[in-house]
This record gives structure tokens, C-alpha cells and sequence, in this order.
């Protein structure tokens, strides 16, 4: 394999999303990024839950007589199930917004090329840490499901899904988290990542009653340097990329209330989330993957 | 209302410049694909309306500076009503200025004028004034100020249309005079006239009218000319041979812009039709027909093309008249050391073509006798090694008459003879042998004085170069006191003399023009000319003009000695001008066309007179604009003592006072433009600063 160039900056240990554009294999992508963030880790306190050896617990009738411990009865004379790590492991859903505006990007990476990184990096890595991964692809409507397992051959399904995915249609959350809510009824984590183009109190209440069910979600809100910052300045047509609907703008008059109303916008969606007990991560497409690997790595521990 | 300078409206183009600007960035706004408009389409519409409104109101505001601007130079003034001047209870005193220039022939207009004017005295009231002046390119007063109806009638009635020109301007001078000499009355000016525009001469403006004049204006112009006429003759008027070689080219203008005429033109030789051409004219544009071939008796005959058409409303300019001197061969006696081949160049220069004006006699300088001398126009001693005291008295005798001399200083000439002729105006020295005395294989003719007589007719062609030949040898001279050098050689000496003032008619030619061991000059193009002219200019050959429009002042030139001259006008008048000295000249002016004889002693000339050919077009202008551009407005000082009493401000100043007001509103204008574009602009930096 070749060697992966890293980004530029020596206090940047991550490898730079524009970089990662380049390799084309998704899984390779999610590897790079899994690996290298995991030989950083080896110090790290979030270690710890990840061990092959949970516990025993005495035999039950109609429990797998494979899995008796013989040493154990060896030395005890009683029937012991061994509990492996399979069994402690969470279950983790991540919910892929492809919808129409998930296709802008002001540089080399779209919110959607960024999400499906991100998308693919979390599914290895929970993978790998033996949780069961599902995936959910939606825009108005639920576009995929693929339900969380750990069978063979799930990691590869999700990710060949992401990376089909192509984004068009409008963002509803009401719908696709209605329906999650109706085929939902295992417990785990539930990882959104989406630009939240959408009332936050519909957001909100979609995910609150997925969280009142005992998931733990996560919410990681994509966003485009220039949607953050709305630095055009020339008159121009806007074209909504999900409605295809244009608007004569001049920026520079409307730059101020763009950015305000945005603003009141996330500020409003981290509170509803927030409130819900929900994680609210807010990830610029120009920042490396791995800060929402952390955010996954947090929020992993406290369901343990 | 009406504008002064109404193509200044063609900068309201500029006008679409900013709209332009604004549909042309909209169109090609640039479309930028984002991710969703929800949070732009939350921004308050108000916003945007607020900056579109800005937006619009500094379009619309420097559109208003650009069409205020536009309006402002354009001029505008407030016509006055052209409805005929209404009585008021006051007195009238009214100056009636009839147009008698020779475009009023032009169909019946002339007639029309008449009862025009008939009818404006007709309508003066009782202890009303009435002065009339004719105008045409001068101005006369027909009649002084006057209540007697029958008086002005009468002098109505005197009035013939004349040959002259259009100008407006004098004519409005001496109408002001009339009317400063008119107090207590209610001044008015009517003009009737076909108002040519050709009368109009912007650029001599003057406000000669007063502010309290009210003016009517009666239009007769003519709305679609159909006048044919000639604008002027070509033709060279001196000619040596009876049939005429040169081309008689005649300029015929159609006025008529609609459409093309094919009119027949003949040519007359003292009324005798001699060659007719049928030319066609296209709309609005001119056709030239060409005439040669003619034949021409001896002296001066009259010529005249004339374009045979009996429909033409003006047939004035129908006529073009034109004289032609057919003249004798000039006689030219060479002298020469009788040598064989000796001024075989020369003999060449003057009668290679049988067409050439020239008779030349060679004599050699031994056997030559002063009764011979006094037989030719124009003598030239080539290389002649001296000549008898008989001779060179006869010589300086001939030449205070008409004869004219070329002396030519050479290998056979007798320098220290030639340096003791005092008349000569160069004295010859010594024999230059280039190689020999100066090192170098030849010299040139380096410079030459290109305004005189002989080197003028090559000003403006590029063929003549007489510096390209080469000189081996020639006669070294120092020129006389009051002698003028015409050419030099490169080394600074002379090389063609003139005698000075008190003696003319000599010239000296320091080279041969016979071996081509000295020079080769007869070899090169500039020979045969260049000895044409001066022998040209030794004959004091003067060419008259072929013609002359009216109203140009006519030169008549005394004789050789003082002699009555007189000029016997078309009509048989005879005009005397009084005893003219030699050289002497008096001006006489024509005061219409035709063919004028000019008398000095025995000599006699004639002189073909046209009227302005301007006049056959008969374009008009607005009579309001003329009227604009001869009142006088606020701030106009007066032309002189006795024009005007100190008027106050009258209407006529305020109609065309509007452009200041125009201005004023566009610096407002422009204040507000810079005040809303700062504002916004500031704004926007607040908003910027805020983001």
C-alpha cells in the first residue's frame, strides 16, 4: 500500500479531508483514517472497554452448549457460559442525510463527500470495535436501511451503500425519523450526520422520541466553510440546490442577516438537542474527520 | 419650445448607458449553485426592497443628471408664437425687412414677398411707423421710418430681385439702427424671406436685436427644391493654340434631394454654340460635363455653359460665364556663339510639341542686331562670348519695356566682358572645374526659392527635382547689390540670378546647357520645365482669372504707362476709374452678372462675373432659430452708442434662461447622487465590519 500523505501543518496529526478526496475506495479511506487515529489512541482512557473477555454466567437451559467453559467445569464442576465482548458491544445506526443540499461545497469537498468520510470512518471503526453498524440513508423519505448488525459482510453493504448514495431531493426529518422510530426497537447509538436543513423543532422532536426509547444519538451537523461564513460579494443568482429555485442577491447587503439568521438557526437546534440529551457536534467540511471520531469515541464511553 | 443646439440630443444616448449597465449585469449575473436559499428567503423583503429602491433612485437619479446635462447644452429657449403681430393700443413702429437676394427668383417667390410686404403696410394703423430695408449680402433702406403708406408702396414697387447673395446679420444691424431711431412705439421687426440657411453664419453670432423687438417671421421658404444650377467653371483661360486642347469642366448640382435629373448642357463661344452634352445628375449631388476640342480666334472670347432647361424655377444659376484668351506663340530669340549643335537643348525645350506656346529663332551673337532684339518677347544670350555696345544699349532699353532676358554664363562667354556689364546682376569671376578646384566628382543645385515666380507652379507636384542633376563645371559669380538669388549651388554660389527691382526682366544662369560635360540638367524632367517657366515669367506673362463671383472685388492693372481706365459694365454703362500709373491697380465690384470689358489706354480685358452659386441652394432654416441667435438676452452688452436705450429684461431673456435653471437642478442632482452613494456605501461597510 502506498503511503497516505498527511496534511501540511506538523501540529495537525490528521489527515487533511482534501486528501482523502483523492483515494477513491471508501473503505480504504475509512481504514487510513481508523488506523492512524487508533495508533495515536494507544494511551488514550477510552481503551478499556475494548477487550475480548466480558464475564461468565451459569449455564441456563437452552443456552448454546458450545459456548460452556469445559475448564471451568473442569476445576468447579458447575456449567459456566463464557460472555464474550460481542455481547456487551452496542449497536450503532448512522443516519446519512443525502439530500440536495448536502451536494454543495465551495472548495474540492461537498458536505456530502465529507459526510460519506465521515459516514464510512464511524461504520469502520464501530465495526471494528465489534458494535453491531446499520445505516440509514434519507432526504424526505427513507432512501435506504441497511438494519445494524455484525454478520459478515454488513460493513461492506453499508459502505458500497454510502457510496452510491447521490443526493437530490429536499430534507424532511419528520418522515425518515418517524419510520426509524416505528422499526427501531433494539437499543444503540444512533449517529445523524446532516446539514439540518430543517425546522429544529421538527428535528428535535423526531430525535427526542428515538432518544426516549434509550438511544443515544449523536447529531453531527455538517456545514460548508461558505455557508458559515457567506463571503461572496458580487451580485448573483443563488440556485437552491434542493428546489432548483434562483434569488437575485446582491451579498454584501444581505451578508449580515444571513449570517444572523443562521446563527439563530444552530443556536436554536443545539438547544432543542442539547435539551434532549443529545450530542450536537458541528462539523466544518474543511476540518479533519477525525474530530467526530472523538466526539464518537465520548459518547461510546458514556453508554458503556 | 425649441432648442438652439438641438444636436447636442445626440448625446441622450448616454441616457441607455446606465440602464444598459444595469440590464447587461443582470444578465450576465453569475448563477451560484447553493446549498439551500431557507435562510436567504428568511432575510426581511424589506431589506431588499430598501436596497433595491436605493438602487433604483441612483439609476434614476444619474439618468436625470445625464438628460438635464443633455437638455442644458441643447439650449433650450421658448419660441415665440408665429402668429402675425397683433396690434396694442400703443403706436407701432415697424421695420419690414424684404429679402431681394437672388434665391427670392426662385419661382414666384419674389412676388409673393411683395404682397407679403403689401399687406403689412396695408395693416399699419394710424400713427403707426413703418421702415423698410432690402437685404440681400448687403443691406439697404428702402425707406426711412414713415407713417405714408403710399410712400412705402411706391418703394415697394421700386424693388428689383438682385444677383446678390444671403446675410443675415446685416441685414438685423440695420434693422436694430432703425428701430433704436423709433421711441415711444411698440418696436417690431417682420422679416420676409425664403430664410436660406446658407445666409446664416453661426459663428459670426451677434444679439443685434433688442430684447423688447417683437419679431414675426414670414416663411417662404421652399420646402423641396427642385433647382438645377452650375456651382462653377474650370477651365484654363490662356491658351496659344486655336483649337482649345484643355477640358472646359463645368460642376452641375441637382438640388432637388428626391430625385435624379439628366439635363442637356451646351457650351457657347462668344455666343455660339459650340459642343452639348447631356449630363444626368443623381437627388441632392453634383455631375461634372467636360468640353474640349473647340476652336478659339485670337484674344479674349466669351465663354458661357449653360443648362437647357426650360422648367427650372431658378434659372439664374442656370448660366455659367467664363473668358478665354487664345494668345500668340511667345517669340523667343536664342543667341548663341554660332557654334555648330550649340542650343540644341534648348531649341528642343521650347518646340518639342507642336502644341507648346513658343516660336524660337536662333541667331548667332556675331550677327546680331539691336532692330532684331526688339522683335522678340523674350531673348536668351546662350554662352555668347560678348556681345556690341549697340546691343547691350538696345538690351537695357527693351527691358524696361516688356522683353525679357536669360543670360547663360559659360565655357564660351568672355567673363571679364560679362563682369564689366554693369545691368548684369551677378559679376562672373572664374570658371569652376568641380573634380579640379573642389575634390569632388560633382555638385547640385541645393536650394532653391520655392515662392518665387518660376519654382511656384512646382509646389505641389513631386516630379520636379532639379536638384538630382549634377554639375561638372560652372561660372563661379558674385551676385550685385539688390540682386535676388534664386538657386544656389551646393557650395553657396549662385546659381540663378534675378536683376533686382529697379531692373527686372534679367536672369543669369551660371552653366551650360549644352555640353553634358558641365551638367547633365538637360537630361533630367526638370530641364524642359524649369526653362519654360522662366522664360514664362521673363515675358511677364500674367495669367487673368476665368472668372469671378459677384460681389469679389476685380483688380484692373495699369499699363506700361499711365493711361484712363474704365470698366463698360453688361448693360453698355461705362464705369471710369480714373488715370492708372504703370503697375497701378483699382478694384471695381460688380453688381451683377455678366461680362465686364475692362479699358486701361489700348489694352483691354474681359471679365466674366457669376452670381454665388451658394445661392442656388435653398435649404431653409427654422425662423425661430434665427431669431434666437440674433436677440439679445440678459448680460449681452449693447453693440454701440445708439442701438438701445437700457432695456430691463424682457421674455425673450427668460426663454432662454432655462438651461441655467437646467444645470442648477443637475448640480442638485449630483449632490444628492454623491449623498445616497456614500451613504450606501457606508452602510454597507458597517454590515461588512458586522460580519
Amino acid at each position: 500500500m502506498s503511503t497516505i500523505p498527511v496534511a501540511d501543518k506538523p501540529q495537525n496529526r490528521f489527515i487533511d479531508p482534501k486528501v482523502l478526496m483523492r483515494i477513491q475506495n471508501l473503505e480504504l479511506v475509512a481504514r487510513t483514517v481508523v488506523e492512524g487515529f487508533v495508533q495515536g489512541l494507544h494511551k488514550s482512557p477510552y481503551l478499556g472497554f475494548s477487550v475480548d473477555f466480558a464475564e461468565y454466567r451459569q449455564y441456563m437451559p437452552g443456552d448454546d452448549i458450545r459456548r460452556i467453559d469445559w475448564k471451568v467445569y473442569g476445576r468447579s464442576d458447575k456449567l459456566f457460559i463464557k460472555l464474550y465482548e460481542g455481547e456487551t458491544n452496542t449497536r450503532v445506526l448512522v443516519l446519512l442525510d443525502v439530500s440536495g443540499s448536502m451536494n454543495y461545497g465551495s472548495g474540492e469537498i461537498k458536505k456530502i463527500d465529507y459526510a460519506k468520510m465521515m459516514a464510512a470512518c464511524l461504520s469502520y471503526f464501530a465495526y471494528h470495535q465489534r458494535d453491531g453498524v446499520g445505516l440509514l440513508t434519507f432526504d424526505k423519505e427513507v432512501r435506504a436501511h441497511i438494519p445494524a448488525s455484525r454478520r459478515s459482510g454488513q460493513l461492506f453493504n453499508i459502505l458500497r451503500e454510502i457510496d452510491t448514495s447521490e443526493p437530490t431531493k429536499e430534507t424532511e426529518f419528520r418522515k425518515p425519523l418517524r419510520y426509524l422510530a416505528e422499526v427501531l426497537n433494539r437499543l444503540g447509538l444512533i449517529i445523524v450526520i446532516s446539514d439540518f436543513y430543517d425546522d429544529p423543532a421538527n428535528i428535535a422532536a423526531g430525535l427526542k422520541a428515538l432518544k426516549s426509547k434509550g438511544n443515544d444519538i449523536m447529531a453531527f451537523h455538517i456545514m460548508d466553510n461558505f455557508e458559515l461564513t457567506f463571503p461572496f460579494e458580487d451580485m448573483a443568482q443563488f440556485e437552491d440546490l434542493e428546489t432548483k429555485r434562483k434569488l437575485h442577491i446582491i451579498p454584501e447587503y444581505l451578508r449580515s442577516q444571513y449570517l444572523n439568521i443562521l446563527n439563530e438557526h444552530m443556536k436554536k437546534l443545539k438547544q432543542e438537542l442539547v435539551s434532549a440529551q443529545i450530542d450536537y457536534t458541528l462539523m466544518d467540511t474543511s476540518q479533519p474527520l477525525d474530530a467526530g471520531l472523538f466526539a464518537y469515541l465520548a459518547a461510546r464511553a458514556n453508554s458503556l | 419650445m425649441s432648442f438652439l443646439n438641438p444636436f447636442f440630443f445626440i448625446g441622450s444616448i448616454v441616457l441607455a448607458v446606465p440602464v444598459l449597465i444595469h440590464l447587461v449585469r443582470r444578465e450576465r449575473s453569475e448563477i451560484i449553485p447553493f446549498s439551500s436559499l431557507m435562510f436567504l428567503l428568511k432575510v426581511p423583503k424589506r431589506s431588499i426592497r430598501q436596497q433595491k429602491l436605493k438602487n433604483l433612485l441612483l439609476m434614476a437619479l444619474r439618468i436625470l443628471i445625464l438628460a438635464l446635462l443633455v437638455g442644458a447644452f441643447a439650449r433650450p429657449y421658448v419660441t415665440q408664437s408665429a402668429t402675425p403681430i397683433i396690434a396694442t393700443g400703443q403706436n407701432r413702429g415697424v421695420v419690414l425687412m424684404l429679402d431681394d437676394s437672388y434665391s427670392m427668383r426662385y419661382g414666384n417667390n419674389f412676388d409673393r414677398m411683395k404682397t407679403e410686404a403689401a399687406s403689412r403696410i396695408d395693416a399699419l394703423g394710424t400713427g403707426d411707423q413703418m421702415a423698410l430695408v432690402a437685404f440681400n449680402d448687403n443691406a439697404n433702406v428702402l425707406n426711412a421710418p414713415t407713417s405714408d403708406k403710399a410712400k412705402l408702396k411706391a418703394a415697394l414697387t421700386t424693388l428689383e430681385p438682385s444677383y446678390g447673395g444671403t446675410r443675415y446679420y446685416e441685414a438685423f444691424s440695420v434693422a436694430d439702427r432703425l428701430l433704436s431711431q423709433m421711441t415711444g412705439v411698440d418696436k417690431q421687426l417682420i422679416m420676409i424671406s425664403d430664410f436660406q440657411r446658407v445666409g446664416w453664419n453661426r459663428s459670426s453670432r451677434e444679439n443685434v436685436i433688442g430684447k423688447d423687438v417683437k419679431t414675426e417671421m414670414v416663411n417662404l421658404g421652399v420646402e423641396k427644391s427642385t433647382n438645377l444650377g452650375i456651382d462653377s467653371v474650370s477651365a484654363n483661360p490662356t491658351t496659344f493654340t486655336r483649337t482649345y486642347t484643355d477640358r472646359v469642366i463645368a460642376r452641375v448640382h441637382n438640388y432637388n434631394k428626391d430625385q435624379a435629373a439628366t439635363v442637356p448642357v451646351s457650351l457657347s463661344i462668344n455666343d455660339k454654340e459650340v459642343l452639348r452634352r447631356s449630363i444626368t445628375v443623381s437627388a441632392n449631388s453634383t455631375a461634372l460635363a467636360e468640353f474640349t476640342g473647340f476652336d478659339l480666334n485670337l484674344g479674349l472670347s466669351k465663354g458661357r455653359v449653360r443648362l437647357e432647361t426650360a422648367t427650372d424655377p431658378l434659372p439664374v444659376d442656370n448660366d455659367f460665364l467664363f473668358s478665354i484668351d487664345r494668345r500668340e506663340k511667345l517669340n523667343i530669340l536664342i543667341v548663341d556663339s554660332g557654334r555648330a549643335r550649340q542650343s540644341f537643348f534648348l531649341r528642343q525645350a521650347f518646340t518639342s510639341a507642336p502644341e507648346l506656346p513658343y516660336e524660337v529663332s536662333v541667331v548667332a551673337g556675331s550677327s546680331l542686331t539691336p532692330d532684331e532684339l526688339a522683335k522678340h518677347a523674350v531673348v536668351v544670350f546662350n554662352d555668347v562670348p560678348r556681345l556690341s555696345n549697340a546691343v547691350t544699349a538696345r538690351m537695357d532699353e527693351l527691358r524696361k519695356g516688356s522683353q525679357g532676358q536669360l543670360v547663360i554664363l559659360a565655357e564660351n562667354a568672355d567673363l571679364d566682358w560679362w563682369a564689366n556689364y554693369a545691368k548684369l546682376p551677378v559679376k562672373p569671376t572664374r570658371r569652376i572645374f568641380v573634380q579640379k578646384d573642389r575634390g569632388q566628382t560633382s555638385v547640385a543645385i541645393s536650394s532653391f526659392d520655392r515662392n518665387h515666380g518660376i519654382f511656384k507652379p512646382f509646389e505641389t507636384t513631386a516630379k520636379f527635382t532639379i536638384n538630382t542633376a549634377q554639375f561638372f563645371a560652372f561660372v563661379q559669380t558674385e551676385a550685385r547689390p539688390n540682386a535676388v538669388v534664386l538657386a544656389k549651388f551646393e557650395d553657396g554660389s549662385p546659381a540663378l540670378v534675378e536683376s533686382g527691382a529697379q531692373d527686372r526682366g534679367l536672369i543669369v544662369f551660371n552653366s551650360m546647357v549644352d555640353k553634358l560635360s558641365w551638367n547633365d540638367l538637360p537630361l533630367k524632367p526638370s530641364f524642359v520645365p524649369l526653362f519654360h517657366e522662366i522664360v514664362r515669367y521673363l515675358s511677364r506673362y500674367s495669367e487673368t482669372r476665368g472668372w469671378y463671383a459677384l460681389g469679389e472685388g476685380v483688380p484692373v492693372v495699369g499699363s506700361t504707362e499711365n493711361a484712363a481706365a474704365a470698366v463698360i459694365k453688361p448693360d453698355g454703362e461705362r464705369l471710369a476709374l480714373g488715370e492708372l500709373g504703370p503697375g497701378q491697380q483699382r478694384f471695381f465690384t460688380p453688381d451683377a452678372p455678366g461680362f465686364y470689358e475692362t479699358r486701361v489706354g489700348k489694352e483691354s480685358h474681359l471679365i466674366a462675373v457669376n452670381p454665388p452659386a451658394s445661392e442656388g441652394n435653398l435649404e431653409a432654416m427654422p425662423p425661430d432659430d434665427l431669431v434666437a441667435s440674433v436677440k439679445r438676452i440678459d448680460g449681452d452688452t449693447q453693440q454701440g452708442d445708439g442701438l438701445f436705450g437700457s432695456d430691463a429684461a424682457d421674455d425673450y431673456v427668460r426663454r432662454q434662461r432655462a438651461w441655467w435653471y437646467l444645470l442648477f437642478i443637475a448640480l442638485l442632482a449630483v449632490i444628492g447622487e454623491i449623498y445616497l452613494a456614500n451613504r450606501s456605501q457606508r452602510t454597507q461597510h458597517v454590515e461588512a465590519r458586522k460580519a
